[in-house]
């Protein structure tokens, strides 16, 4: 068992892939934004890479473990220590009871991922242990975890003093400016020539008006082809509404002129065009990317962006691991 | 004694609470541990930035609307 002691900023328990099926009942995935350092946490501590471990955002938590055990953080820096001695990232660690693990604010990174030695044992609920905390549902209650809480673990057996290899680890930027892939479409179309062009060629910038649901951007007015501006009037009256359609996870949709990539915990439908589609495999930079830093977006095909997706799993096992 | 007051987390630094109201402080004001001094916007939400120490409010080293890192320094207190 785990006790949370400080609960950070909406630090969540969250599992891979998360809540799979129940997208047309408007469930989304949730899951962890970043699941490349969130599988790599899992498998260091000898965990199925999927099992639940926990999303820490911008402010980490502390927690206070009641058994010994292993346990490995990944993704964003935010400076962990035990009982005082800082802790390697990227690496697992033998815990006793007694200890205490306490996160920091994020240097380098947004969020950063604590994996436990056989994973925790919260309720399943849709298949998932996944917290969605709009509807309320997993986690501990449904929602972020809070100060006073225990977090349930399975037994597990980790190894300490294994590690990612550096060339394995995701390459969170310092320069604040990411390359994030896109898919065309599914509405495109309803974009004229130029205003797809001023798309893959301008600066976005992430607007601190975004979490776990949306991430907004900052950027260059749309413009927009005939079909957008010449409609039967049920489309709505702005060139972006089109009559109610399902969304796509990773949709960037546009709403009037801002666009919202609509992330793990994102709406299943609305009445806003989806001109391009941020690939799963591309998430995790989304996860570690931070307000106020520029993003450009590099078209690739659905094939491209299955491939980098194959590529993140097959680094994501334990035999890739290496022993200190 | 000169303290600083640092980011508590990575976001946009306000100095207002919102746009239409005035500033929290103003550079040469007195500030009492615990004063609101500005706000970091993360994940849609606004957190505090407070004094830790009393004295005088000598400058901020932000401006209104910048993007700050976790521990940047956001005011001078002497």
């Amino acid at each position: 068992m785990i006790e949370i002691v400080k609960a950070g900023l909406e630090t969540s328990i969250q599992d891979y892939p998360g809540r799979i099926g129940y997208w047309n009942q408007g469930f989304p995935p949730s899951g962890p934004m970043d699941s490349w350092s969130f599988r790599m946490a899992n498998i260091l501590v000898g965990n199925a890479p999927g099992a639940a471990g926990l999303e820490c955002q911008f402010l980490g938590p502390t927690l206070g473990f009641q058994q010994d055990t292993v346990v490995a953080i990944t993704g964003a820096d935010m400076r962990p220590t035990l009982d005082g001695i800082a802790l390697p990232l990227w690496q697992s660690v033998a815990v006793r009871a007694g200890q205490v693990l306490a996160l920091g604010a994020a240097r380098l990174g947004a969020r950063a991922y604590i994996a436990i030695a056989g994973g925790i044992a919260n309720p399943e609920r849709l298949g998932s242990r996944s917290t969605f905390h709009k509807a309320g549902v997993g986690g501990i209650d449904g929602h972020a975890v809070k100060a006073g809480q225990v977090l349930p673990v399975f037994d597990g057996t980790g190894t300490a003093g294994l590690v990612v290899p550096e060339a394995l680890r995701p390459e969170i930027r310092t320069d604040r400016r990411w390359e994030i892939e896109v898919c065309a479409g599914p509405n495109d179309d309803w974009i004229d020539a130029a205003g797809q062009e001023r798309f893959l060629s301008s600066d976005w910038k992430l607007s601190a008006k975004s979490d776990r649901t949306g991430f907004r951007l900052e950027g260059p007015e749309w413009t927009f082809a005939e079909k957008a501006i010449n409609k039967p009037k049920e489309h709505g009256s702005l060139p972006s509404n089109i009559i109610d359609h399902g969304y796509p996870l990773g949709a960037i949709n546009l709403a009037g002129q801002t666009p919202i990539i609509l992330v793990n915990d994102g709406p299943s439908m609305g009445g806003f065009i989806n001109p391009y589609t941020v690939p799963s495999a591309a998430f995790w930079k989304l996860g570690q990317a931070k307000p106020g830093e520029i993003f450009r977006f590099r078209q690739v095909s659905v094939e491209e962006a299955q491939d980098m997706a194959r590529a993140i799993k097959a680094r994501c096992v334990a035999g890739n691991l290496v022993t200190l | 004694m000169a303290t600083q007051i640092l980011a508590p987390l990575p976001g946009v630094f306000y100095r207002r609470p919102t746009p239409a109201e005035p500033p929290f402080k103003e550079e040469g004001d007195a500030v009492a541990v615990g004063d609101t001094i500005g706000l970091v916007e993360a994940m849609k939400s606004f957190f505090p930035v407070e004094a830790e120490t009393a004295g005088r409010l000598v400058a901020y080293r932000i401006e209104d609307g910048q993007t700050v890192d976790a521990d940047d320094v956001i005011a001078d207190i002497a």
